[in-house]
């Protein structure tokens, strides 16, 4: 990089980083309300059933129980969905998974709200439920919505897939399933709130997304704009998850009717009940190759199952139809992507909302192929990558920042390192251990759709500045990272800037935390608005110290003239001076990604501006004895575009590589028996693999300072790394996620590896 | 919640206390089986009676023959015992495995043992050390072998006045003492299966005398004397540890049927066994 | 509704409490909502985040599997008693540095179990830090952060400070 900066590519100190350490931040479950009510959801008994008649009265008596609601309390639209609207805030007639409330009860203690959801009585008409999406596709199914089980099907076409394999030297068709995953942030959801003295519900929540819930909670409840508030509240992780309104529809509707303070903080396990999960996919997948491992035809036919619910099932689908090719160049593509409508508790978002499924597939595939033409799997990598020029499945030709095979080059020599000397070093003769790749692109932002983001930056006339910004702060550091944007624009330190986020009073919208799409879209809308205001500081300065713009420049708190630092005059005298003069100095920024929709039936077209790539290797040791496997080391290439922040950067990557350990290995939602922590596990520190975090940066053009996105491609290259050093290591492959204990000793025992061995 | 909470001064009052209220009263040392319990509502008890204060219970010490160890001896300090080192290096490191350091701090040897979970970690090894398991009361005191306390998975033999008090181990200074489990990750999990051993051999290398218990598997604990007198008397090769591994394994599932979960375990009995004794070959 | 309660005496970040508490409430609910210390939070009330775990009587416990009784007469520590007025602990300051906190609710929980095992441990390995904090589960930072956080402490004598 040759441009110097001040503050974009410095790993500052966290905004808000003290607080934290301290245990300050106030979670919605902290925060401190008069005698708050509690609420509580009254579920379904059953996966699916016609609901005859709901009963309330009983619970009404029970002391201490303050209001009981149904849908008939709810006086707006009971819909809620951000893509398509069919998930009501509690059932009417009809209830489609376990997880569908059926009444709220508000009450002055846990017990009380506990004892009024026992005696609430629900009379049911049971229907036949159906779990799994191939069977809900066929005729005579249970039919869960009115339009029928498939909520959605993506196509992605280019050239002609038969011709492909007609002409091919190597064709391999696999099966591969992945599980429901359960997001499991820290921090159960939560919300509270209070109707202030004008008559707004204000609600504090734990969300990735308060304008969209903003959005929703005035169409539930038929209320204008202003009558709603929504505050997001320090949130503890949501990984997609916290898209949707967990709890604050319930919280709107308690404070409508009530009008006195509540909160409701999920326990643990109501959060794995009623909240979204990562869809299951089967995957069915041919790929062709010509002689040299040019890969010349991809055809998918992939299944996930949404549950009862669509939440962001049409992105999940979108998204990985066009991510099905994988990073790389093919000619022939025909992939298709059905999302269907089962009794499950429904799924939504996850981190990489379909890409990392579908990687498991590509990335198998690719050392599949490998294998069959005796090429190394780097070298077929390299042989297929992405590059400027490459055109994508959608038929959009890639112009700039593609870093995918800087990503692949970087990680060669600890590649090659590993499969040299690491590989052959192991310990026992019951142990062996195998080295595997895994890639991915991903576009950045939402699938062919417009998703801006906009931002505010004011500047007082004493020179203090201000961002309001609706971009929810998840941890993962965007308000650090739109500060750093800002403070390099102004010339000023980070520390100087105050950052006003996510309160729908004061910030606009910047869409959801999700997608990776903050730092890029919400990056370019604060930059925008940094730059008016820069803009017109600049103006000022001309007036006073005589010297052209173009020779001005903003640090240190200053404008001053390029080489020469002496002759200065401070932002805050010009701040002051364009405020005498009624000047403005808030300005709004605007940034949308350009696109171009896909075509309903081509999937033609430009989903993402921009694309972010990585490669990463994952060194594996396995049990052959008891089907352990243990990630010992993940080297992890990835192009950002820039890293704004570097150390935020990987700490995405760290995390993200632990989650992918944890998709790869032992993560499984079962609904019915995935109850508590105790049933479901997630990584530990023993767990994860030291994590060696390279930063490629290809500079985005349209990107703020050159940037893209990190937070789901973190994670999406980890499983199907881990996958295929398993493979290698047993010289057997699983096509199932997770490779549990079971698989993975089963693949020993398949693979010759269980018994007495030479050694 | 109409819970009563007692402390005890010492344990002639626990033991009065138990006699008169019994019935209606359940123990709590660490507490790390029973609050999980009472937040999901399958525990609802009048009475709590906070044992874990009370110093006649706890300590590991020699006494004449036996290694005595208290019932509210946590597993950090069973971690850090030294004379566990020397005399149950495998209870010791059941206790490496066990839960979390948060968990190891405050839980139990007899909670885990009394809890009655088939996949209690300081199983195995008590087992392997013929351990008698002190029961007492108002009444007295009985000793109970180890592999009768567990009734059924998650069921005591203990009488409703009475508590654990000390384990008595036969303490072992054995050639070679180990105990392994597999969970589904590497910390903070529980067994999936577990094996706890010890063993003797001659100057020939010859296994002199063996002792083995395996945990996890069966719905309360087994010593597989079928494994010990199989192993007994013969020189320790890989081939042997695998046959020795597959009788376990066929051991285990006389005792538990083909369950659905045998597709794996019953091979990973047979690994985690060769694993277990390879250092020995 | 007719509780049952007792007294209890203990000592919290040095300060001597008395109080009255309902029989069967957790530990981590009279830190949180009879002492407001908020801190502390309840990841999953059975043990196995540990984002609630405090110190009694200087080690490292799950407040969500203690009975809030038995903290009578304990010497109870959470992350409140950590920095002093305005002046951070330095290994506050450490997981600062090493951006080991992200979205901050696992943060106090970790901080706890850290700063026990800083007193009871010399030297340890990088095993031994990886599994004194096994018992804290972070979704967010894939723990690299946080285990280069405790290397640096160890580093620096003052983040074994008792207080």
């Amino acid at each position: 990089m040759n441009k110097k900066y001040r503050s974009v590519g410095r790993s500052i100190r966290k905004k808000g980083g003290v607080e934290k350490v301290k245990g300050d931040p106030v979670f919605a479950g902290d925060i401190e309300l008069d005698n708050p009510l509690v609420l509580k959801v009254k579920r379904s008994a059953y996966a699916h059933a016609l609901i005859r008649n709901i009963n309330t009265e009983e619970a009404l008596k029970i002391d201490g129980v303050k209001g009981v609601f149904t849908s008939k309390d709810i006086p707006g639209v009971n819909l809620l969905g951000i893509i398509n609207r069919d998930q009501p805030l509690l059932a009417e007639e009809r209830v489609r998974s376990l997880a569908d409330g059926i009444a709220l009860v508000a009450a002055e203690t846990e017990e009380a709200a506990q004892l009024g959801i026992d005696a609430i009585h629900v009379e049911y008409e049971k229907l036949p439920a159906v779990f799994n999406p191939v069977e809900a596709l066929k005729d005579g199914a249970p039919k869960i919505h009115a339009k029928g089980n498939v909520l959605f099907t993506r196509a992605v076409l280019k050239g002609n897939a038969d011709d492909g394999f007609e002409k091919a030297y190597s064709i391999i068709e696999k099966e591969y399933t992945t599980s429901a995953i359960e997001h499991n942030y820290m921090e159960p959801d939560a919300g509270a709130g209070f109707v202030d003295e004008d008559g707004c519900l204000v609600i504090y929540a734990s969300t990735q997304n308060p304008h969209y819930d903003h959005k929703e909670l005035v169409s539930l409840f038929a209320l204008e704009d202003e009558n709603v508030r929504i505050i997001q509240a320090a949130t503890g992780g949501g990984f997609g998850s916290k898209l949707d309104l967990n709890v604050q529809g319930f919280i709107g509707l308690a404070l409508l009717h009530l009008k006195v303070p509540v909160r409701y903080v999920y326990s643990r396990e109501e959060a794995y009940l009623a909240t979204a999960k990562r869809h299951p996919f089967t995957i069915k997948i041919k790929t062709a190759t010509d002689r040299d491992g040019r890969l010349i035809a991809t055809r998918v036919r992939a299944v996930c199952n949404t549950g009862a619910y669509g939440s962001y099932g049409i992105a999940v689908a979108s998204r990985s139809a066009v991510h099905g090719t994988g990073p790389y160049s093919v000619e022939n593509v025909d992939i298709e992507v059905k999302c269907v409508y089962t009794n499950q508790t429904y799924c939504g978002a996850m981190r990489g909302f379909g890409a990392p499924q579908m990687a498991l597939a590509h990335e198998s595939q690719m050392d599949l192929h490998a294998e069959v033409l005796g090429i190394d799997p780097l070298a077929i990598r390299l042989l297929n990558g992405l590059e400027v020029g490459s055109l994508s499945g959608t038929g959009q030709l890639l112009t700039s920042s593609v870093g995918f095979k800087d990503c692949l080059h970087a990680i060669a020599p600890y590649y090659e390192e590993a499969k040299k000397s690491w590989v052959s070093t192991c310990s026992t003769p019951f142990k062996r251990r195998g080295v595997g790749l895994g890639a991915m692109w991903y576009g950045i932002g939402n699938t062919g759709v417009q998703n801006p983001s906009t931002a505010r930056v004011t500047m007082e006339p004493d020179g203090t500045v201000t961002v309001f910004t609706g971009c929810a702060e998840l941890g993962q550091g965007s308000t650090t990272v739109l500060c750093q944007i800002v403070a390099e624009i102004l010339g000023i330190s980070p520390d100087e800037i105050s950052m006003v986020v996510g309160d729908t009073r004061y910030t606009t919208n910047a869409g959801a935390t999700s997608a990776s799409r903050q730092t890029y879209i919400s990056g370019n809308a604060v930059k925008d608005a940094a730059e008016s205001l820069a803009n017109v500081l600049l103006t000022e300065a001309v007036n006073r110290l005589q010297v052209p713009k173009n020779t001005l420049v903003l640090e240190n708190g200053e404008v001053t003239t390029t080489g020469n630092p002496d002759c200065g005059i401070g932002i805050a005298v010009l701040a002051g001076r364009i405020h005498d003069k009624g000047g403005v100095l808030s300005w709004q920024g605007y940034f949308d990604p350009e696109t171009v929709p896909l075509d309903p039936k081509t999937g033609a077209g430009v989903p993402y501006a921009t694309y972010a790539f990585a490669c990463q290797m994952a060194m594996v040791e396995v049990d052959t004895l008891t089907g352990e496997v243990t990630v010992e080391k993940v080297v992890a290439a990835h192009d950002v575009g820039r890293a704004i922040h570097p150390e935020n950067v990987v700490g995405q990557i760290c995390g993200g590589v632990a989650m992918g350990v944890g998709f790869a290995l032992m993560e499984k939602f079962e609904q019915g028996k995935t109850e508590s922590m105790k049933d479901y596990h997630i990584p530990t520190a023993s767990d994860v693999p030291e994590v060696v975090a390279i930063i490629v940066e290809s500079e985005e053009p349209t990107g703020p300072f050159g940037a893209k996105g990190v937070g789901e491609p973190a994670l999406i290259p980890t499983a199907p790394a881990v996958i295929n050093g398993i493979s290698s290591a047993l010289n057997y492959r699983i096509y199932d996620l997770p490779a549990s204990l079971e698989r993975v000793l089963e693949a020993s025992i398949q693979a010759g590896h269980f018994g007495v061995q030479e050694e | 919640m109409n819970m009563n909470y007692v402390r005890p001064r010492d344990l002639a009052e626990a033991f009065a206390f138990l006699a008169e209220n019994g019935r209606d009263t359940t123990i709590i040392a660490g507490g790390t089986d029973v609050m999980v319990d009472l937040r999901s509502g399958e525990l609802d008890t009048r009475f709590l009676l906070d044992i874990s204060r009370l110093d006649e219970l706890k300590g590991i010490r020699l006494e004449g023959e036996n290694l005595v160890v208290g019932a509210t001896t946590t597993l950090s300090d069973i971690y850090h015992s030294e004379l566990l080192t020397q005399y149950a290096p495998a209870l010791q490191k059941s206790a490496y495995n066990f839960a979390s350091t948060q968990i190891r701090n405050v839980a139990t040897i007899g909670g885990n043992v009394a809890h009655c979970s088939p996949c209690g970690d300081t199983v195995p090894p008590l087992v392997i050390h013929e351990t008698k398991v002190v029961f007492s009361g108002k009444k007295g005191e009985r000793r109970i072998p180890i592999e009768e306390v567990a009734t059924g998975p998650y069921r005591c033999f203990l009488e409703k006045d009475e508590i654990i008090t000390a384990f008595i181990l036969k303490p072992v200074e054995a050639d070679f003492a180990d105990f392994q489990k597999i969970g589904r990750r590497k910390d903070l999990a529980i067994s999936r299966l577990s094996m706890a051993v010890m063993v003797d051999r001659d100057s020939d290398g010859i296994i002199s005398s063996m002792k083995f218990s395996l945990g996890a598997c069966t719905p309360t604990p087994h010593r597989m004397t079928a494994v010990e007198e199989f192993m007994t008397g013969k020189k320790v090769t890989c081939e042997l540890l695998f046959e020795g591994g597959k009788l376990l394994a066929e051991k285990m599932i006389e005792i538990t049927g083909r369950r659905p979960s045998i597709i794996y375990k019953e091979p990973a009995v047979q690994g985690l066994f060769v694993r277990m004794l390879y250092p020995v070959v | 509704m007719n509780q049952n309660t007792v007294q209890i005496e203990f000592t919290i970040n040095g300060k001597k409490v008395t109080t009255n508490i309902p029989s069967h409430v957790t530990a981590l609910h009279v830190i949180r909502e009879i002492m407001g210390l908020k801190g502390s939070k309840e990841g999953c009330g059975i043990g196995e985040c540990g984002a609630c775990t405090i110190q009694v009587d200087d080690k490292a416990v799950n407040s969500c599997l203690m009975l809030g009784a038995q903290l009578h007469n304990r010497d109870v520590m959470t992350i409140e008693g950590l920095s002093k007025e305005k002046k951070l602990h330095p290994l506050q300051e450490k997981f600062i540095e090493n951006h080991a906190v992200q979205c901050g609710f696992c943060t106090p929980g970790l901080l706890m179990s850290t700063h026990a095992f800083l007193k009871e441990n010399e030297n340890p390995d990088r095993q031994e830090i990886t599994r004194a904090i096994a018992g804290n589960l972070c979704r967010c930072t894939g723990y690299q952060q946080i285990i280069t956080s405790i290397e640096a402490a160890l580093q620096d004598e003052s983040c074994r400070g008792g207080e």
